[in-house]
């Protein structure tokens, strides 16, 4: 029976060719991109072939030139840096907190509140915290990355305790016991033991935030405003008018914005296809 | 095992010790650092960005007690008033003479100069239109206005004498003209309206040739309405895209700047200060400009000039002296130049100044001072003037427009409007 | 560490997270609540005003449009989403060839950033379309679609559905593995195919997997902003104001720190309205499953 069902499930030609075909929806944006960004402003005629067509050389003098107006290596340096330090310290932070909340919302009135009170923070939108927070970080002398980092260990921790809560109840709690009767405190059997075990989660968590936190404009251009900081992001919006017509620059800058992006999902695809789904269906 | 957790510790040290340092850094002010008193100006007009890093440069290069740092952000509005929520007001802002500087004036954010000197050396009045500004008169000097712009109709002179077409003086010579121009295949005007501060541009100069001066003023007393005062204009400025470019709409300032700059109108109505970015595409062009000649008394007419740029020194400014200090530099011939080389302006100062060739249409207006501030600097910012402009554009109902008008200037004049009536039973002029 | 344990480290873990959490959420949140109810312009001296802003609101034309506007585009957003997705998820896990270099690749839009594809679907709709249109012959692709009160807000839904297809795909891929292939089988032998085999075997199967694809796609798009910073800024004509973009806008550069602190607090009270609703429907609809 088996056998025959193989023989059966032979590959759907159209349909696969149907698939490549749309393709062309999630590439083409980005090959239009690529040729403008390579074009001299010369060569950008008012019909579709001089948008679209290739450009006559290969030149990454437009990509010096949107490196140099949007400050590019800073804007990269900063947007690294707080996707970094966010992601590394809500691994750390949040699972910690997942942890002591999940092992005793069951049974204590005060964890399961807390569980509650910072789960239920998912639908606060940032629209109505955005006003107070600049005015607080401001007052804290924060206004800059500190407080953008802080900011998104925040607003991530709804989401991401849930998910590390979700994950613990699949990890019997005799494993802990087994570690605290040899000896152990709780603190370094949550780091021997619970930690490592959790790993599958961790890269969910940290899929989840970096792309949060990396491409978020919001956050930062409130926040940040005035210091001269830009992320990567924030860089096109300061930085669209200075492009004034020059849409090959303008390109150019975009697709410095995409790329580094682009690269972490090439290498590392699978954990982020991965880590999206977990954290959508967990 | 080990190795690993030696790894994550150092990793969160340095972690702990950058977001420490991070705190740290931000808590010590660079004022006196160097022994020198620090001034800071944000300045609205990231196209005037060249000339004021010379001016910077020009300022530190000799000046030893003072520092001078200027900023020139995009957005700088949003930028500035999200500073003003976090209380960090830089010492000086250059900004334009309207309704962000009457709110300013009316929040108490600004210092009031009247003892700088300098103040002598602008012209009186501008000094006036800075005054006018205010919700309800004070005391006080607020502003330093420094430049002047004047919008109404820019020109290709080239074309108009090829073609041998003359200035308009009223409206009725100014429709012949566009019809004249169409008939001759090509097209009279461009919008950039996607834009849409660029609706202002017409609006503004129609404005003040057919309506009063002080509508605005007169509104929030209560005297009259704005339907009874802007059904012409609103009637002329939608007149106006029977000869633009087919979808106004689609296209943003920088892409109108551009077309005209490549021949593509022969008129652009917009103010003075695109002239630069105009000749930034087509830098041999031949620009010129005339006063919009809204009503068909070319008597009536008068030219749309307000302040562009004035400078204040905030509430939030340590050092008036300092201040002062820079205030002067700012208003040297030979800084004033230096931004009028990079401007298109018209200079607040009282001295004579070369004025650019493509002002030449609007220069006697400007020496008569038949001149009329841009209503739109009494628009409240969050009312939206220009996006109702742009809405009433696109459906083309006058009656609707203007009605929603009355009534959202109410609402969103709703505490101006009673000072201003307070200030009236107090028995105010 | 060695004395405590095992409650009072937890302890010792819970009372920071909680205090960080209060300071940079709660506190905030009562804060706005707070000068909800002044004349504040963000800057300055400012007043009481009671609930002067609450009574704004609902006669604010511009706020209600902008709730109008955020409901339509949301709800025809979800709706495209969610078909495209479906559609996608089926053929991707159908047999076909490449499998996964085409999952790869239908992924790539989750992972850009929401401004720069805006701005490069900005440019789309502005210089290419038209010129497509044109040369077609059609007359109302030839103009730009951002220009047209009508058509903008279709814009802006290709380019949020365009970016949120990819993570709804691959969520519909995964509920579309747990369906086992003997639930086919057996219902190959009843004569279920096509629609019909879709309607009444695959679709039960992955009522979960609808339902979060539904509550995140919905409370995304409820709070769209970066899209419209970049394609329209809420023209033309103010008809793509979303509710986020008319706070952000009003509230910090447009000095009405106060009303649209309402405004906000309104539109919190809305977002925790439809997830309970939505949590609560689409939790219903499982147990009758």
């Amino acid at each position: 029976m088996k056998k025959k069902n193989r023989v059966a499930a032979a590959t759907n030609w159209p349909l696969t060719i149907l698939l490549i075909l749309g393709c062309i929806t999630v590439i083409f944006p980005l090959y239009m991109a690529i040729v403008i960004a390579f074009k001299k402003p010369s060569e950008m005629t008012n019909d579709i072939s001089g948008a679209l067509g290739l450009p006559k050389s290969w030149s990454l003098e437009n990509f010096a030139e949107a490196m140099r107006v949007t400050d590019f290596w800073h804007s990269l340096g900063y947007s690294l840096l707080i996707t970094v330090v966010t992601v590394v310290l809500a691994i750390l932070i949040h699972s910690l907190a997942g942890y002591a909340i999940g092992r005793s919302k069951t049974g204590s009135k005060f964890y399961n509140f807390s569980y509650l009170y910072i789960v239920s923070g998912m639908f606060v939108p940032f629209a109505i915290l955005m006003m107070p927070l600049v005015k607080q970080t401001a007052q804290l002398h924060i206004d800059n990355w500190v407080g953008v980092i802080l900011c998104y260990l925040v607003f991530y921790m709804p989401m991401n305790i849930m998910l590390y809560t979700g994950y613990l109840k699949n990890i019997p709690i005799a494993l802990e016991e087994a570690a605290t009767v040899d000896g152990a405190t709780t603190w370094t059997t949550y780091w021997k033991v619970i930690f490592p075990i959790m790993k599958p989660m961790h890269a969910t968590v940290a899929v989840l935030t970096a792309l949060g936190t990396w491409n978020d404009v919001m956050t930062p251009l409130v926040i940040m405003s005035g210091t001269g900081a830009n992320t990567l992001p924030l860089a096109q919006l300061t930085f669209q008018t200075q492009f004034g017509t020059n849409y090959n620059l303008a390109f150019a800058s975009y697709l410095l914005a995409l790329i580094p992006i682009l690269i972490f999902y090439l290498v590392c695809q699978k954990q982020v296809i991965n880590g999206v789904v977990n954290g959508a269906v967990k | 095992m080990m190795k690993k957790k030696l790894i994550a510790t150092t990793l969160v040290a340095v972690l702990l010790t950058g977001i420490a340092a991070g705190l740290a850094g931000c808590g010590s002010d660079s004022e006196n650092a160097d022994g020198k008193t620090h001034i800071s100006i944000l300045q609205y007009k990231p196209e005037a960005v060249k000339a004021f890093e010379k001016m910077e440069a020009e300022f530190n290069a000799t000046h030893d007690d003072v520092y001078l740092t200027i900023e020139s952000p995009n957005d700088a509005m949003t930028v500035l008033k999200t500073r003003l929520i976090k209380e960090d007001a830089p010492d000086i802002v250059g900004i334009g003479g309207d309704v962000n500087f009457s709110n300013f004036v009316d929040a108490e954010i600004l210092m009031d100069i009247s003892d700088f000197e300098g103040i002598s050396q602008v012209k009186e009045s501008y000094l006036e239109i800075a005054k006018n500004l205010e919700f309800v008169p004070s005391d006080g000097i607020y502003a330093v206005p420094y430049v002047a712009n004047a919008a109404g109709v820019l020109y290709n002179r080239e074309m108009f004498e090829k073609n041998n077409w003359e200035i308009p003086t009223t409206w009725e010579e100014f429709i012949e003209l566009c019809e004249t121009i169409k008939a001759s295949g090509q097209l009279p005007l461009y919008f950039g309206y996607k834009d849409i501060w660029t609706c202002l541009a017409p609006w503004n100069a129609l404005a003040v040739d057919l309506a009063p001066a002080d509508v605005c003023r007169q509104v929030n007393k209560g005297e009259t309405k704005f339907i009874d005062e802007y059904g012409e204009v609103a009637e002329k400025t939608l007149q106006l895209l029977d000869y633009a470019q087919d979808d106004p709409f689609a296209y943003n300032y920088n892409d109108a700047c551009t077309a005209f700059a490549n021949g593509e109108s022969a008129m652009y109505c917009i103010g003075s200060y695109a002239v630069p970015q105009i000749q930034s595409v087509n830098p041999d062009m031949d620009i010129d400009s005339f006063v919009m000649p809204g009503s068909s008394n070319a008597e009536e007419n008068v030219l749309n000039s307000g302040i562009d740029l004035q400078f204040c020194v905030t509430s939030n400014c340590k050092n008036k002296e300092a201040a002062y200090e820079v205030l002067d530099f700012l208003l040297q011939d030979s800084t004033i130049q230096t931004y009028l080389d990079d401007q298109n302006a018209v200079p607040c100062k009282d001295q004579e100044f070369t004025l650019p060739s493509s002002l030449d249409g609007m220069v006697d207006y400007i020496n008569e001072g038949k001149m009329s501030d841009y209503q739109d600097h009494y628009y409240p910012a969050e009312m939206s003037v220009d996006a109702q402009i742009q809405t009433f554009l696109l459906n083309g109902d006058v009656d609707a427009f203007l009605n929603k008008f009355d009534t959202d200037w109410v609402r969103y004049n709703r505490d101006i409007i009673r000072k201003v009536q307070e200030y009236e039973e107090k028995g105010g002029n | 560490m060695k004395s405590l344990n095992k409650n009072q480290t937890f302890m010792l873990i819970t009372i920071p997270i909680l205090a960080l959490f209060f300071c940079f959420n709660t506190l905030p949140l009562i804060k706005g609540l707070i000068y909800s109810f002044t004349n504040f312009r963000g800057f300055g001296n400012y007043e009481w005003v009671g609930l002067r802003n609450y009574a704004d609101l609902f006669t604010d034309s511009r706020v209600g449009k902008s709730y109008l506007f955020t409901f339509k585009f949301a709800i025809l957003a979800t709706i495209v989403t969610n078909v495209i997705s479906l559609l996608l998820a089926l053929g991707l896990n159908a047999r076909i060839r490449a499998k996964s270099a085409l999952r790869g690749i239908y992924f790539v839009p989750r992972i850009l950033g929401g401004l720069v594809v805006g701005y490069i679907f900005g440019y789309f709709f502005t210089y290419i379309l038209p010129a497509l249109g044109q040369a077609i012959g059609s007359e109302s692709l030839g103009s730009s679609m951002l220009s047209n009160t009508k058509t903008a807000w279709i814009a802006i839904v290709i380019v949020a559905a365009w970016q949120s297809i990819a993570q709804t795909t691959l969520i519909y891929i995964s509920g579309l593995q747990t369906v086992p292939e003997d639930v086919y089988e057996a219902g190959a032998i009843d004569g279920a195919t096509g629609w019909k085999r879709f309607k009444e075997l695959t679709f039960p199967m992955i009522i979960p997997f609808f339902s979060i694809n539904m509550v995140l796609s919905t409370k995304d798009f409820l709070m769209v902003f970066d899209q419209i910073m970049a394609l329209t800024k809420g023209g033309p004509a103010q008809s793509t104001e979303s509710i986020s973009y008319l706070i952000y806008n009003n509230g910090m550069g447009g000095g009405q720190f106060g009303f649209q602190s309402a405004n906000a607090v309104l539109f919190f009270i809305v977002i925790v309205a439809i997830s309970v609703f939505q949590l609560n429907f689409t939790g219903k609809k499982e147990e009758q499953l």
